[in-house]
This record gives structure tokens, sequence and C-alpha cells, in this order.
């Protein structure tokens, strides 16, 4: 069973903060495209693209981790 | 003063042809190796389940990195300055993250037959209908994709040989038909995970050296901020490189991706939805083993580093404007133009070490991928449309049909990359990922996930997205007024999303005690 499942309402909230921080990363990206440009918005995006890839894996293995 | 575009000798053909040769030789011998350790073919095409998470990590680093990655990129660079970030995939990372939250769901599939991801379809919907559709539609689609790799081996093998383009592409087909002859492909993760690391070391190693070639990163925005867009064959412009939209005059500047923020948004959800939509991608994950959280971590240290080699390539492309401005775009370039950037850079930054070592990366990528796919395709016609219309068809049969469909897959792309070379193929080949990510994303990853997904809904969505592709704007889209790249973009990805919902919804799905095995840990409902 899913950790995420084991916890209720409590656990949900948190597993909905962290997605909104992804879709935050996600939308950062054309606004600091847009407001800053250059090469603090290339490496901007690479660094939001990291962020939004570590809570998606913390999110798989902390509420959703599969066992066989 | 600024380094000129670099004259090439022979000691530079000799020195590509060496590393190419190399790459070949590791990657066969790594393919007979665990060929030989492989009891079947089919234990040959995803292992016996036993691939741990570095092989598996850097396999789809490999499959990812395609030439679109570490060749395309430079192109859209040096053409498109800051503009071509969006189709370099400074993001790349999300949804290679998202490939890998979801792919590792593949795995249960191999335990009820699949092997390929058509097959897992005919699992999870319990029909060879869409089956067969997915594998036509993965033909039609991967078509397209290797198009552009046949651009970027032949460019490479063109400046470094100074053989005429036509000839480099005959040339590279033939390597290609070797190493698919002698078993070299990337159905074996070993060579796969060899490659990406490959990819990776080169790939960072060209970005960074040729930042410095170019006098800093602050030279090089300032030099692109200060230049223009320049057409395929010369044509210089008033508008800017130095922002992150290039507006582009329509109707035909709206086939380009950053020609606004619409186009930006488009791209941003294709880079989103494609790794997973990758049949070639989410692949890898058939032959994992069981893995552990930490292990899980492991697989995504090495999708941020290897992820992360687009954004190097890219650099190359800009380092390659600053210094040089628009001279690669001028018609004595023709068929290569600005896809040339990443492999002067090479020689001119490096020199013969470099520059061998990259042109063995690009063959790493585009050999890998092409052949790939050339046997995707070759098994799609065998397996997913003709055993399975007619099962009793003999095992030794299939195998000649399939090696003729091998020939017949190679000659394809070839012929297209021969009558009409894509000019920056990175462009091109976002053609195919928007539709490989609009069907396959939903069709395959979600349906992994969501139960009332349905047979139906899988088979409207696959066909909406193939009359879509059709109606891109460079295609037929024209006709019918459809001139905006992210226009289409958007109407294909989110079409597909509401159709495949609204449809599965709609129809009845697998019964409930069908979708138990492949459900088991979603049982329980949220109090």
């Amino acid at each position: 069973m899913y950790d995420s499942l084991k916890g209720g309402g409590t656990t949900l909230r948190k597993i909905y903060g962290l997605l909104a921080i992804m879709v935050l990363c996600f939308i950062l990206v054309p606004i600091i495209a847009y407001l800053l440009g250059g090469w603090y918005a290339y490496w901007g995006h690479g660094l939001l693209a990291i962020v939004f890839a570590l809570l998606a894996v913390f999110i798989r293995t902390r509420y959703y981790w599969e066992e066989d | 003063m600024a380094p000129p575009i670099p004259e090439v000798g022979p000691e530079m053909a000799g020195g590509v042809i060496a590393a190419i040769a190399a790459f070949l030789t590791i990657s066969i011998l790594l393919g007979f190796f665990m060929r030989k350790k492989a009891k079947n073919f089919e234990e040959w095409l995803v292992g016996r389940g036993d691939i741990g998470p570095l092989v598996t990590g850097f396999a789809l680093v490999a499959s990812y990195l395609s030439g679109w990655a570490i060749f395309g990129n430079a192109g859209l660079g040096y053409a498109y300055g800051w503009s071509g970030s969006w189709l370099i995939g400074t993001i790349c990372v999300m949804g290679t993250a998202i490939c890998l939250v979801i792919g590792y769901r593949m795995r249960r599939y191999v335990a009820f037959g699949a092997r390929t991801v058509p097959e897992m379809l005919r699992v999870r919907f319990e029909s060879r209908t869409v089956q067969a559709l997915a594998g036509l539609a993965m033909i039609i689609l991967l078509i397209v994709y290797s198009v552009g790799q046949y651009k970027a081996m032949a460019t490479v093998w063109t400046i470094t040989t100074n053989i005429p383009f036509y000839g480099s592409l005959l040339t590279t087909a033939i390597l290609v038909l070797i190493y698919l002859i002698v078993g070299g492909y990337t159905g074996t993760q070993w060579v796969s995970c060899f490659q990406g690391i490959l990819l990776t070391i080169i790939g960072w190693t060209l970005g960074i050296a040729v930042l410095f070639w170019a006098g800093g990163p602050a030279q090089i925005a300032g030099s692109i901020g200060n230049q223009t867009f320049t057409y395929l064959g010369g044509n210089q412009t008033e508008i800017p490189l130095g922002n992150y939209t290039l507006p582009l005059p329509p109707p035909k500047g709206l086939a380009f991706p950053g020609v606004d923020y619409i186009g930006v948004i488009a791209a941003m959800f294709m880079f989103l939805f494609m790794a997973t939509g990758f049949p070639h991608n989410i692949a890898r994950f058939l032959g994992t083993r069981k893995i552990t959280k930490r292990e899980y971590w492991m697989m995504l240290l090495i999708i941020i580093v290897g992820g992360s080699t687009p954004l190097w390539i890219g650099i190359a492309g800009f380092a390659a404007r600053s210094v040089w401005e628009g001279a690669l775009m001028a018609s004595e370039y023709y068929p290569m133009y600005g896809d040339s950037a990443a492999v002067y850079v090479s020689i001119s930054a490096g020199g013969i070490p470099l520059a061998s070592l990259f042109a063995a990366s690009v063959f790493a990528a585009s050999v890998a991928t092409i052949a790939g796919m050339v046997m995707i395709m070759a098994t799609n016609i065998t397996r997913d449309l003709i055993h399975n219309a007619y099962p009793k068809t003999s095992p030794k049969k299939l195998f000649w049909l399939t090696k003729l469909m091998l020939t017949l897959f190679i000659a394809i792309p070839l012929w297209w990359t021969f009558t009409s070379p894509p000019p920056i193929l990175s462009e091109f080949m976002a053609g195919s990922a928007v539709a490989q990510a609009g069907i396959f994303f939903f069709v395959v990853g979600v349906s992994m996930y969501w139960k009332r997904a349905t047979k139906w809904g899988a088979i409207a969505t696959i066909i909406y997205g193939l009359i879509l592709t059709i109606l891109h704007p460079n295609a037929y889209g024209k006709v019918v007024g459809l001139h905006h790249w992210g226009c289409w973009a958007l109407l294909l990805m989110f079409g597909a999303a509401l159709i495949y919902f609204s449809v599965s919804l709609a129809t009845k799905p697998v019964s409930e005690e069908k979708l138990e095995k492949l459900f088991s840990q979603t049982r329980r409902k949220i109090k």
C-alpha cells in the first residue's frame, strides 16, 4: 500500500504542497526568460528543472513507493 | 582576433575515422558479449529483468540524447540565439524525471509477456488492435525522427573527411547497416549505457571548452545581443537574436517554436511529455530489476548529469555564433548550415582530439538511435502487425522478414534526407517529438496508472495524433490555415489528452479482475 494512503489528509496536503512547487518551477521558466534573459535564464531553467526533478522523485520514493 | 572557420586536412579525417571505428568496435563487442550471455532473443532484448540502476540510468540518457540533443542543439543556438533555447531543451530534466517516475512500472508488464511497448499496450488493454495501431504510429513517427539522425551523421562526416554531403550520407547509411547486421544495436542495455557515459563526458567537455574558446560567458552573451537573425542562404534581417523570442514574419516564421510565448509554452509541454512519450525511452525500464529507494535517487543523479548535456551542446552553438556571426548560414554551407556549428567549434576549440571524440559521440548518438529505431520499426511490422494478424507464421519466416524490413527502414529515411535534407535538424525532429509526446505520454504513460483508460480511448488518441501530425505547419497545416507551430503543438498534445480521457470515460474498460494483476497497489481509496 502506498505511504500516501496511510497518512490521510495531512499527507495529501504535503503532497499537494510539493506538487504546487513543481508547478511553480514550470511557470517560472518563461517568466525568467522574459524578465532576466541571457545566461541567467538559460541556467535558471536548468536549475528549475533539477528542483522539479528532485521533488518528483521525492514524492515517488516517499509517498508512492511500489514494492513488488 | 577571432579564429577563422577551420579548414580540415587528411589528419582530421584519420582521427575521426579512428574514433568512430573505436566506438563501433566497443559497441559491437559489448553487443556480442551480452548476446552470448543471453539464452534467447527476448532475453537479449530486455535481459533477465536484472538490469541495475546505473545501466538503466545511462541507457535512458543514451536513448534520450539523439542526434538532436548531442548535435542539433548547437545548430539551434547558432541559428536562433537565445530563442533557440526552447528547442535545446533547457528544461528537459523535468521530462526525463517524469519518465523515471512513470516508467518504472513498465517492468510489471514483462511478467505478462511484453517485450516491446506495443506488446505492453496489448497486455494493458487486452487488444491486438491497439498493439498494431501503436506499432503503425511508431513507424510513421520514427521515420521522421530517423531523418534527423542521418543529417547529423552525414554533416559530421562531410566536414571532417571532406567527402561531399551526399556521399557522406551514403557512407553513414552503410555504417548503420553494418552496425545492425553484426548485431550491435541499442537493444542491449549495456551498449546503451556505454554510449550514455560517452555522450555525457564528451558533451560536457565540449561545452566547457568552447566557453573558454569564445572568451567566456559574458563575451558570448554580449556578442549574441548585438547580432540579428540570418536566413538560410545568408540574408541578414533586423530581428535581434538577444531575446528569448524571435518574432519572425508570418506566415512562414510562425512555424518556428520560439516565435512567441505561445510557441514557447508548447515547446515546454513537449519537453515535459516527450521523454515518457518516446517509446524507445520508456522501453528502457522493461529490463530493470527491482531497485531500492537509494538506487532510484542514483538514477535521478545520472539523469540530471546526463540530461544536462544538451545545454552544453547548445552553448557550442552560442559560442560559434558569437565568434563567426552568421557566416555558416551562407549558401556555401548548404545543406548543413548552422547544424555544422558544433563540428567546426570542436575542431577550432580542441583540435583533432576533441573533434574526433565529438564526431564519435555524434555517431554514438545517431547510429544508436537510428539503429534502435530501425529495429523497432522492423519488429513493429513483423511482431506487431504480421505475427499479430497471423499468429501461426513460423519464427524463421518472421526472422527473415525482420532482416528484410531492416533494409527497407534504413532506406526510407535515407531517401528522405537525400531528396529533402532538413535545414535545421532539431526543428524538423521536434515535429515528430510533439506527436510522440501527445500520443504515447497518455496511451502508454498514463494508462499504466489510470485504470479507467480503455482501448477505445487509446485508439482514438493514436488516430487523432496521427491526423494532427500531418497538419504540421510545414506539412499540410498551411493548407487549412494552421501556420503557428505553438497552436499546432498545443492542439495536438491537449487535443490528444482530451480525446484520451473523454473517450475512455465514455467506453467500457477492461474488467476489474483482469486489471487487478497490473494495478495491485492502487486499490485502497483515500479516506
